[in-house]
């Protein structure tokens, strides 16, 4: 391949990394706090390639409190002793974080109050009553009808329901046509 | 990964191993925020905020740790530092009379806020965005931009492909 059949297939294939170099350039970077810190680690140990060690080293160009860190860890040496007492309440402190004391002292969620429960009792009984009356009403008012078109009427019969149906029929009377007469 | 059985054993709520970790690395904790706190007193506090955001969301800061990359104890310094400068930013206010701070404690913060990088400066290195640069806003050929930085065409493409790899991860993960 001749360094010009190179250079046309660079061209070719690097049109879409153009865009995606320019969409980098208008991009700004989320902050990973994690990398970040593990990439501060790995460069005071040495233990990056170059290329992120030299982007780490330009980081830490404009960051001297980030530049003091890795000055620090590179100096660290296994830290201090601490009596029993100061770590016991080291120790103490950093168990009450855990995530399953943090869930233990969650306050737990308010019961509903009694009277809910009472209003909601009222509510459902007065809806039952009000099932079982209209059902009696119409048991009652369905009978009577029943026994009045069906038996004898007797003289002593207040009903005004022998008055209102036709027994013949079981229809409502025109109570006018009884009026004209 | 921080050590697997470690982390799952903390992970699990086990208090035991968390109290152990504690206890392995309270001193280099201390040690290491003791070149950030302004006072002695302010210590076990920052100790405090150092374990608590090692063990915060599920121990998400602590299950970040890759042993491959570097070794706990640097680590564990880098994060510890980084929390108690944190901490002590957020609990700065002091409620003292004026006249009983010592004057040098008065001083600005010579700390700026810093400015958002741009994703080439967070992800490339500084010869990658060189070379992207001359390659693309500058549009030179692969032999030119050689031959200006001294370097193989070879060592160009090289450069050019880690780069776009990069890129092209940190968008993929972003729009996953």
């Amino acid at each position: 391949m001749s360094p010009s059949d190179q250079q046309r297939e660079d061209l070719a294939n690097w049109s879409p990394d153009r865009d995606l170099w320019r969409r980098s350039c208008q991009t700004d970077a989320t902050a990973d706090e994690a990398a970040h810190l593990l990439d501060l680690a790995g460069f005071a140990e040495g233990r990056l390639e170059p290329d992120e060690s030299d982007r780490v080293a330009a980081l830490l160009a404009g960051d001297p409190a980030a530049t003091d860190d890795v000055a620090a860890a590179r100096a660290i040496d296994g830290g201090v002793h601490l009596t029993p007492g100061v770590l016991d309440r080291i120790v103490a402190r950093a168990c009450a974080g855990l995530p399953d004391e943090i869930a233990a002292r969650v306050v737990a969620f308010p019961a509903a109050p009694r009277r809910r429960i009472l209003h909601g009792l009222a509510q459902w009984g007065s809806l039952a009553a009000a099932i079982a009356m209209a059902s009696w009403l119409g048991f009652a008012m369905g009978s009577d009808t029943s026994r009045a078109l069906s038996g004898p009427i007797s003289s002593s019969e207040t009903s005004l329901l022998p008055e209102l149906f036709d027994p013949g029929s079981g229809f409502l009377r025109d109570l006018g046509e009884v009026l004209r007469t | 990964m921080a050590q697997s059985g470690e982390v799952d054993a903390l992970a699990r709520g086990d208090k035991g191993a968390w109290e152990a970790f504690v206890r392995r690395y309270a001193g280099l904790v201390v040690a290491a925020v003791r070149g950030v706190a302004r006072e002695p007193a302010e210590v076990e506090d920052l100790a405090q905020e150092v374990f608590l955001r090692l063990c915060k969301d599920n121990f998400r800061l602590l299950r970040s740790y890759d042993p491959a990359r570097a070794g706990i104890s640097t680590w564990i310094t880098i994060v510890a530092r980084s929390t108690a400068r944190d901490a002590m930013r957020r609990h700065r206010p002091v409620l003292m009379p004026i006249d009983a701070v010592p004057e040098g404690r008065l001083a600005v913060d010579p700390i700026e806020p810093a400015q958002k990088l741009k994703l080439p400066e967070a992800l490339l290195s500084p010869r990658q965005r060189e070379i992207l640069t001359m390659l693309y806003d500058r549009e030179m050929e692969v032999a030119e931009i050689a031959e200006a930085l001294g370097i193989d065409p070879q060592t160009v493409r090289s450069a050019h492909h880690k780069a776009m790899v990069k890129l092209r991860a940190h968008f993929k993960a972003n729009e996953e």
